[in-house]
């Protein structure tokens, strides 16, 4: 990896004493756009082809810049640093944290600072990924205190429900899904089942800490995801012991 | 206003069509009072045809959400008819009720029900 990694560096170096930073930054990368994949981002490859050639390059010119050649630690922080602007282009997997990567950290330690010990860089969450970001820590959150089977449209299933007002007993609701409607933490099933005669159905959202247990009894094999075509059909078929 | 309803119990009445909503501009929902003329009756029963009395709604086509994010939907529009006090006039209550009546403070018909959904 070293011997991969020292070329591109030394190719750099030239260049950066001449120029400021920014164009230099721009003409790199295009020296760089006609290199192969790079090994330190080989898990972003597969998002454009384009992003994975800018951190190597970046990184490597602001490093060159202070004489630091090559250094083992240095590649994840130079990927974190270069992956904070330009494109819009987002790994999830990497930006687990809601830290903001402090931006102007690079470009400032170029141009006046002398070397300082370099932090662990937090890569930057974008703006339009923080609901996703939310919804998924809320969804684990609600799976640690009970897990949620996998459902889909044609499941007949049995949910227990704590209602306020029962305080009793587990109200036990069974019936067929009909919809299943996904919206993050607000994920709702509907169920239809026919009681006492009349065809009744309930919106459940999935991840209520109301909800003690959701069980999947039985599955039937329906071609739609909303079977909206059970209200007019014969109440035999909404019917479930 | 001119919703025809089924009533569900066993007063004597068969369809009722309402006539006014009791409370809300927009019209009654589940678990709502209403007054409504009978239109249909059996021929012996306590209510008779042309009757103006008032009813609790309960059941609608109509979701009703409840405070926990879930909704509550039923296939047909049902009344219990009550009188003034809200006491139920029949003394049998047929199909599943819902229980946002307990909030509306219609215990009698919870009792008197066959299924609380």
């Amino acid at each position: 990896m070293a011997s991969q990694v020292l070329p591109q560096a030394l190719h750099m170096i030239p260049r950066n004493q001449v120029q400021p930073f920014n164009p230099v930054k721009n003409r790199g990368f295009s020296a760089f756009l006609s290199r192969g994949p790079s090994p330190l981002t080989t898990s972003k490859v597969s998002v454009s082809g384009f992003h994975s050639k800018f951190p190597v390059g970046s990184s490597f010119s602001c490093f060159a810049r202070r004489g630091f050649v090559v250094r083992a630690e240095s590649n994840p922080e130079g990927e974190g640093e270069a992956e904070r602007n330009e494109n819009g282009v987002e790994e999830p997997e990497t930006k687990a944290e809601a830290e903001v990567e402090g931006e102007g950290e690079g470009e400032g330690e170029d141009e006046a600072e002398e070397e300082k010990p370099k932090e662990p860089r937090k890569p930057r969450i974008k703006l339009g990924d923080i609901m996703g970001i939310l919804n998924k820590r809320a969804i684990e959150a609600s799976d640690k205190e009970r897990p949620t089977p996998d459902l889909r449209t044609g499941d007949i299933v049995e949910i227990k429900l704590e209602v306020p007002e029962n305080r009793r007993r587990l109200s036990v609701y069974k019936g067929i899904v009909i919809s299943k409607q996904n919206a993050g933490i607000h994920t709702t099933i509907r169920i239809r089942r026919i009681i006492a005669g009349i065809g009744v159905e309930i919106v459940f959202p999935v991840y209520s800490p109301n909800i003690k247990e959701i069980k999947v009894v039985k599955h039937r094999k329906v071609r739609r995801a909303r079977l909206y075509y059970l209200r007019d059909k014969l109440p035999r078929l909404s019917t479930f012991k | 206003m001119r919703t025809v309803l089924k009533v569900v119990d066993n007063s004597g009445a068969k369809k009722v069509m309402c006539i006014q909503a009791l409370k809300g501009k927009k019209g009654a929902r589940l678990g709502d009072t209403i007054i409504a003329s009978v239109k249909e009756a059996m021929p012996n029963g306590k209510v008779k045809k042309g009757k103006v009395v008032y009813g609790v709604v309960v059941r609608a086509a109509m979701q009703r959400g409840r405070c926990d994010g879930s909704e509550v939907r039923f296939d047909d529009n049902a009344v219990v008819l009550v009188d003034k006090q809200g006491q139920p006039i029949g003394t049998r209550v047929f199909g599943p009720v819902p229980h946002e009546l307990r909030q509306k403070k219609h215990v009698k018909i919870l009792t008197l029900a066959e299924h609380i959904a």
